[in-house]
């Protein structure tokens, strides 16, 4: 039982890494939600290395990369979510904050920079963002399908896809193959 | 027909039914009672419960097994959504109507349907097959250059070849 005993994680000072992140990156906002959460948003040129400095700081979970389509101010906003691993060989959580990451692109022609280069778990969730939201990003190997299986006119997550006109163009026109009181 | 009380059905999972599907071959429900097995392979098959919501791309894969299906072969639907859509009707990449594209034999109503279900409509199935009224496989033998026009309408082209030549190529 002793290698499963609970260690409490070491507080971390929110106050000093947000002293830290606003004299190391210009123009970046911090606000600490909580006491186990931080949201940082950025302008997109520095978002690659606020990674790389909250990965050195031992940050080291990509949890995931969304995208949230803010079509009244025609902007795409990228969200990545960092947390710390446990450690391998005791299980013991070196960090419980979580740092949520903020950045918004243009909404015509969305073109972003990749970040596999600093987390490669990232190359499936800007996959799925791709396909999703139509976001090229710059320097990914395989920016192929991964969920759907053929093109849409409008990439189905944005908010001006309207599911109902398409479902009723497409599946909606396909015709039934037999006629009434042949098949059951 | 005395396959009737030998169905052996694909193990296919498709979306959420499939859960019902290992209450219901095994020892609370049992379904070797009515006969019904399931298999590893569809070569081996002559039951297909579609046992959900299928996505475009399932529908692929639903089509390539029910191919390699030997005849007589059977298709349930097994839940809502092969009707119609289910709570899925507005989904941008899911199937409305599973018939269109393979025919179906028979219907099991529900979200999710109970194991009861599933013996109610194979003993359903079972008068169907004495009075030759399961024939979704013949219908597809007759239909096929429509069924399969709906399929490459939905998929592209289609990368394997017609499963039955066309009327007046034989």
């Amino acid at each position: 039982m002793n290698g499963l005993r609970c260690f409490r994680p070491r507080e971390r000072n929110n106050q000093l890494l947000k002293q830290e992140l606003e004299t190391a990156f210009d123009g970046i906002t911090v606000r600490i939600e909580k006491k186990n959460r931080i949201e940082l948003s950025i302008a997109r040129n520095g978002v690659l290395s606020v990674l790389s400095f909250l990965k050195n700081k031992g940050f080291n979970h990509l949890q995931l990369v969304s995208c949230v389509d803010w079509i009244d101010d025609g902007q795409l906003e990228l969200v990545y979510v960092l947390s710390a691993y446990m450690k391998e060989d005791t299980f013991e959580k070196v960090e419980e904050l979580n740092i949520i990451l903020k950045t918004r692109i243009g909404r015509d022609n969305p073109e972003f920079i990749t970040s596999i280069n600093i987390f490669p778990v990232a190359e499936a969730y800007e996959r799925e963002i791709h396909e999703l939201y139509g976001v090229i990003f710059q320097g990914h190997p395989r920016l192929t399908h991964l969920l759907l299986d053929r093109d849409y006119s409008i990439p189905p997550f944005r908010k001006d896809f309207d599911t109902r006109l398409y479902v009723d163009d497409f599946f909606g026109s396909v015709p039934a193959v037999e006629g009434e009181g042949e098949s059951l | 027909m005395g396959h009737k009380y030998s169905l052996n059905v694909v193990y296919f999972c498709t979306g959420c039914g499939i859960i019902e599907v290992p209450p219901s071959i095994t020892a609370r429900w049992d379904a070797e009672r009515f006969g019904i097995i399931p298999v590893a392979t569809p070569r081996q098959a002559n039951l297909f419960l579609i046992t959900g919501y299928v996505s475009v791309k399932t529908l692929r894969a639903i089509i390539r097994t029910y191919e390699q299906m030997p005849e007589p072969k059977y298709t349930v639907g097994f839940g809502s959504c092969p009707i119609n859509g289910g709570m899925y009707f507005d989904s941008y990449n899911t199937i409305k109507h599973l018939d269109k594209y393979i025919p179906v034999d028979g219907m099991i109503a529900g979200c999710m349907p109970r194991p009861e279900a599933i013996f109610i409509g194979v003993t359903h199935l079972w008068t169907l097959i004495d009075k030759d009224m399961a024939d979704g496989y013949k219908r597809y033998r007759r239909n096929y250059s429509a069924y399969r026009a709906n399929q490459e309408r939905v998929l592209g082209k289609l990368e394997w070849p017609p499963l039955f030549p066309a009327p007046g190529e034989e």
